[in-house]
Order: structure tokens, then C-alpha cells, then sequence
């Protein structure tokens, strides 16, 4: 495994579209680092340039201080698992586990190769599957051949396009577990790339904020959530969804727009008093609406929640987490 | 009323309907062929009787004179010779004639298998990769130079007839297989190129992106990853390629006499005694037919494998 470096990367398709604009950040030996963000914000592009499959404008990539920036693909040693086309059609599944071994590159004795395909297959849970071909598989068993295909060999990272997004609820968060038991195991370094929020609090130990090629925030799950330096950042996590309000509704004429999280507001007491919208009762926790001066606020409260939609109710904002930010939706920094 | 069927799923009329319509039509195409295997397996009597004998004694003598050079000799030299050692010796002295060598046909066949199947290799292999860059990379006028690539197309290829006959004799490729395999490479090459462009467009780059980072070089990938799955294509363009250049006669006529003569030339200029020798003919188009059938038989099973094309979701 090695620490990857980026520096000042900048990447233009077509000389006119700005894919990614001077992009840095490093990820430690053995880190889970969550790229995070809408489609669009460059975060596929990212990984395929580290990858080689992109070249870039300007910058370079490091992998252990030495710059890769020029290598070709397989020269660089990654692994990447693409969030679709994971799998060799025209091969078995123990023939597409098999494929990066049999690599020219790497020309292992085919003896190594069988132990090395099968302690995989186990892992994973595909032993049974080994000789089907690869269209003969179910979406989750694709995908987890896909997993397999990169943890075989021991590469400098593992690069991940949202491998888990073409699967079900279900068993995407199987397999979620599943990988972040792996990756602990065998201290791999991993670049993972997801919109889906969960994933990235429960996988990263850091989480990089995209927004249209620019890198905004990094951080770990906890200071991205707590600590966000931007309205953008702010909803990137979090469910419900973090409020945007305007300042002047607590009275903060200073303060253009304020975020406050749904679980630091309080019903029931409180010096503030709004009508119910909605109640959504979600098992262990009840999202309520509010009609706060023709604003909707969404309040989460731990377990059930009786009323009724209409009814005048009173509650408090936590004063301590409230967000404060700028025109710009920058972030206003109590001194 | 049988309301099982899905609405989809056409009826049991249209069905019929077109079970008998390809039926009707494959009896059609099969007539003039099956009329072609049966003359070669008359003798030349019944093979120009009139009326027609659908029922007949069949004869080898077709297939004999097709590979033999024969002489007609006086029934005294005949009876002065030893008996017979093989049948079709035998075969031939009933007719009052002795066997005085092979035929040229067997050459002339082969000659067509080099240059059929080498052509056919060759535009499939060059057009495959041709069709790869033009899928994959930017290539500077790639629209114009497609065109150019089909514009080649746009006039029958014998209109350049006396240019290539004036070129060949120039360059020394006139009646060489060498000569001949570039000239239907060329003229099939840009049927492949098209042809290929389309299937190799279906494929999804990640696959080979995939191979890449596993440790292989482009081209590595290309023949590992991409090639496979481009057999449908690759079936169906091999077979249209050797199609054209097993049945090309115009070009054969004028480039090739001896060395490089392919078949369909040698087939018509078989004369037998007083007249075309029509089971002999019979027997050389008969046997002409066989390799394609035969190849396209073999490649068909890629063909139909083109329907469960892809093992991704898309």
C-alpha cells in the first residue's frame, strides 16, 4: 500500500469544460478516503486520472513521494472497481478473478494464482459461483466479483467509482459492512467515490467535499458534519437535511443565512412557536415540519412523537450549533 | 378463444403465416441449387435430355472428368492396353477414352481457398483494428476520413479495372495470390471497417480501461478483452468478406491465367466432348459451394450469440 499525493491537479475537457481545478490532497498509508458530491463535481474524473486513464492539464500525482504522473495505467499498480461493465463477459468468474494475476506484469505461477482466486472466492462468499460465467450472476454477485477482482492482488490503492450504487438497499449495506471490514483487515488504502451520504460517514476515516471540480472541505466524517465551512458542505450530510434559514428569523440582522441540524431543535418548550406541517414517524426517530414565519423546519425527535398536523406547539433552538453564513454561503467564524 | 398468449408475442396466424412464407421462399432458392448437385451427378447424356430427368442413375462420371484430362482413343488401342486398376479408369475406358493426367482444378481450387480465406483474414484483421482506432481515439477527421473510407464503395470496383490491370503489370502483382489477396482486402476492407466501427461502438470502453489497470498494455487489452467480444462482428464481417472474394469472377478473368487463376474462371471453361460438359461443370460448382456453406455454418453460432451480447447492465 502507499500514500497518494495530489497536487494543484487541474484537468479540461475539450479545452473548454473545467473538470477539476487545482485539486490537492493527500491520503495517508492505509486510509478510507470518501470523495463526496453530486454528479458532476468531478469526482469519477478524479479517480480516473490517478488511475491514467485521463491525462492531465497540470499538477502531479505521487504515489510514496514519487511522481506517477506520466505512467501508464498498469504500470501504476491500482485496482479500480467501476460502478458498472465491472466484469469480463467472456469469462468465468474464476477466469475474470484470475485476469489481473495473469497479467504479463505480474506472470505468477498458475499454482499461487488458484490459492490466491480461491481465498478470495471465500471471502467473498463466491466459492460456489467460481466456474458460472460472468452474465450467469445476480447484480450483487457481479458487483462482489468486481470487489474481488481488486482485493487479489496487493496493489498501491484501491479505487473505487460508487461500486455499490447499482444494487439494492439491502444488500448495499451488507456488503458496505463487508468492505469496511476488509479494508480494516488488510490496512489497504482506498479512494472511494459516492454521493450516497451514508456510505461516506460510515466508511471514511476522511471525507473530501467536491463542488464542480473544486476540492472544498476535507476533513473526517465528524468536522464535515459538525464543522462545515460552507452551506454546500452542510447538506452534503446529514437526514433529515441540515435548515437553511434566513438570519433575520432569529433576529441576527447581521447574519445573512444561518443552518441549524434538525436534531438541535427541541418541541415542547421554548420560546419560539410555530405550527405542525407534517409528522413522518420513522421508527427511532420522528421528523416534524413546522411552519416558522412561512419558513419549513424540520425537527427530529428521538423515538415516537404524538400530535396532531395544525396544532400551535412551541420549541427552542440549540444557540451552540447554529451555523452562521455569508452572502456567498461561506461560513461566518465566531472570533 | 386462446387468450393465454402475451400481447406481444405475435399470433398463431402471423406466425403461420410467416413459416410458410420462408418456407416457400427457401424452396425457391433451393431449386436451381439442387438441380446444379444433381446434374453433377449425371452422365452427360441425361444431364442435356429434354425432358428434364428428375429421376436418373446416378454417375461419378462429373466428378471424374472434373479432375481428369482425358483423350478418345480406337476401341483397338483400348483392348491392347492392360485391364483397368482403379474404377474410375474403368469408369472413363467405358466412354472410349484413357486418362492422360489431372485436371487443373484442384490448383485452381486451392488457389481460391489462399486467396479467399487470406483476404478475408486480412480485412477482418486490419479493419478490426482500423475500426478500434476510429471507436477509441481522437483521430484528427475521423468523419472525413470515414466517408472516404465508404466513398471507396460508392463505384462498382471494376469501373478501376484497366488502372489496377496497368498497376499490377507494372508492380509484377498480376497472377500472383499476393496480388490478388491485397486487391479484395482492399475492396473488402471498407465494409469491415464499417461494419466493425459498429460493434466495436457497442462495447464499453471500461472493459478494456479494466484490463489496463489490471496490468495489460492497449493492445494487450484490445486482443484479450475487446476482440472477444467483438466475435459478432468479427463472424458476421469474415463472412461477408469471404463471400465477396470467393465469388469474384471480373478481377479473377483479368488479373490471373496460370499461377493465381481461382475457380470461378477455371469452372466455365470446362469443355468436355462435343459441347460443355455439364455434370463436369455440376461437380465444380458443387464443390465450389461447400466452403462457404461450410464457414458460414461454423460462424453461425457466433452470430446467434450476438442476441445475448453484453453480460452488464446498461
Amino acid at each position: 500500500m502507499a500514500k497518494i499525493e495530489l497536487k494543484n491537479l487541474s484537468k479540461t475537457y475539450n479545452k473548454k469544460i473545467e473538470a477539476l481545478h487545482d485539486i490537492n490532497f493527500t491520503i495517508e498509508d492505509g486510509q478510507f478516503f470518501v470523495l463526496l458530491g453530486p454528479s458532476g463535481a468531478g469526482k469519477t474524473t478524479t479517480l480516473r486520472c490517478i488511475a491514467g486513464l485521463e491525462k492531465i492539464d497540470n499538477g502531479s500525482i505521487l504515489f510514496n513521494d514519487e511522481a506517477v504522473t506520466e505512467d501508464q495505467p498498469a504500470s501504476r499498480d491500482v485496482c479500480f472497481v467501476f460502478q458498472q461493465y465491472s466484469l469480463y463477459p467472456h469469462y468465468s468468474v474464476y477466469e475474470n478473478l484470475a485476469f489481473p494475476l495473469r497479467s504479463p506484469m505480474r506472470k505468477l505461477p498458475e499454482g499461487e494464482i488458484k490459492t490466491k482466486v480461491e481465498n478470495i472466492a471465500s471471502m467473498l462468499k463466491i466459492s460456489n459461483k467460481l466456474n458460472n460465467k460472468a452474465t450467469q450472476l445476480s447484480g450483487g454477485e457481479m458487483q462482489r466479483v468486481a470487489i474481488g477482482r481488486a482485493l487479489v492482488r496487493e496493489p498501491n490503492l484501491y479505487l473505487m467509482d460508487e461500486p455499490l450504487s447499482s444494487l439494492d438497499a439491502k444488500l448495499r449495506e451488507s456488503l458496505r459492512v463487508e468492505l469496511k471490514n476488509i479494508q480494516t483487515n488488510l490496512n489497504a488504502t482506498i479512494l472511494y467515490v459516492t454521493h450516497d451520504q451514508a456510505e461516506a460517514t460510515t466508511l471514511a476515516d476522511k471525507i473530501g467535499v467536491l463542488k464542480e471540480g473544486h476540492l472544498v472541505q476535507i476533513g473526517t466524517p465528524e468536522e464535515i458534519y459538525e464543522n462545515p465551512n460552507s452551506i454546500y458542505v452542510s447538506q452534503r450530510l446529514g437526514s433529515p437535511k441540515i435548515n437553511i434559514l434566513p438570519g433575520t428569523l432569529l433576529g441576527m440582522d447581521d447574519v445573512p443565512t444561518f443552518g441549524i441540524r434538525p436534531e438541535n431543535i427541541t418541541i415542547g418548550n421554548g420560546n419560539h412557536s410555530a405550527k405542525i406541517i407534517s409528522i413522518e414517524n420513522l421508527g427511532s426517530e420522528t421528523v416534524v415540519a413546522l411552519n416558522f414565519k412561512d419558513q419549513e423546519i424540520l425537527v427530529s425527535i428521538q423515538g415516537n412523537y404524538k400530535s396532531s398536523i395544525n396544532e400551535t406547539i412551541n420549541f427552542d433552538i440549540n444557540n451552540e450549533k447554529v451555523l452562521k453564513f455569508d452572502q456567498e454561503g461561506k461560513r461566518i467564524y465566531e472570533r | 378463444m386462446d387468450t393465454s398468449r402475451s400481447y406481444l408475442e405475435p399470433s398463431s396466424f402471423s406466425k403461420k403465416l410467416a413459416a410458410t412464407i420462408i418456407i416457400v421462399y427457401t424452396v425457391i432458392t433451393l431449386i436451381p441449387i439442387s438441380w446444379m448437385v444433381m446434374t453433377s451427378f449425371k452422365n452427360v447424356n441425361s444431364a442435356i435430355s429434354y425432358p428434364p430427368e428428375v429421376l436418373f442413375e446416378p454417375s461419378l462420371e462429373g466428378y471424374v472428368n472434373l479432375f481428369t484430362n482425358r483423350s478418345r482413343q480406337s476401341q483397338e488401342y483400348l483392348d491392347s492396353l492392360p485391364a483397368p486398376e482403379t474404377w474410375y479408369e474403368e469408369l472413363v475406358r467405358s466412354r472410349e477414352m484413357v486418362i492422360t493426367g489431372p485436371s487443373k482444378f484442384l490448383g485452381r481450387y486451392s488457389n481460391s481457398m489462399i486467396i479467399g480465406f487470406g483476404s478475408t483474414f486480412a480485412s477482418v484483421f486490419l479493419g478490426a483494428l482500423a475500426a478500434y482506432a476510429f471507436s477509441r481515439f481522437r483521430v484528427p477527421l475521423k468523419d472525413d476520413l470515414l466517408f472516404f473510407i465508404l466513398s471507396t464503395r460508392m463505384f462498382p470496383p471494376i469501373a478501376v479495372a484497366v488502372p489496377i490491370f496497368i498497376m499490377y503489370r507494372k508492380l509484377g502483382l498480376g497472377d500472383t495470390h499476393l496480388g490478388m489477396i491485397i486487391l479484395y482486402t482492399v475492396v473488402n476492407l471498407s465494409l469491415a471497417v464499417w461494419l466493425l466501427k459498429g460493434f466495436m461502438d457497442e462495447i464499453p470502453k471500461e472493459y478494456e480501461e479494466a484490463a489496463m489497470i489490471d496490468g495489460y498494455s492497449r493492445l494487450q487489452a484490445f486482443f484479450k478483452v475487446v476482440l472477444p467480444q467483438a466475435m459478432t462482428g468479427i463472424a458476421a464481417t469474415a463472412i461477408f468478406c469471404m463471400i465477396f472474394s470467393w465469388n469474384e469472377y471480373a478481377f479473377a478473368v483479368l488479373l490471373t491465367q496460370f499461377n493465381a487463376q481461382t475457380a470461378p474462371p477455371f469452372i466455365p471453361t470446362i469443355i468436355g466432348e462435343g459441347g460443355l460438359d455439364w455434370p463436369a461443370i455440376g461437380a465444380g460448382t458443387t464443390l465450389f459451394l461447400l466452403p462457404v456453406m461450410i464457414f458460414t455454418i461454423i460462424l453461425r453460432k457466433h452470430l446467434l450469440r450476438g442476441i445475448t451480447f453484453g453480460a452488464v447492465r446498461k
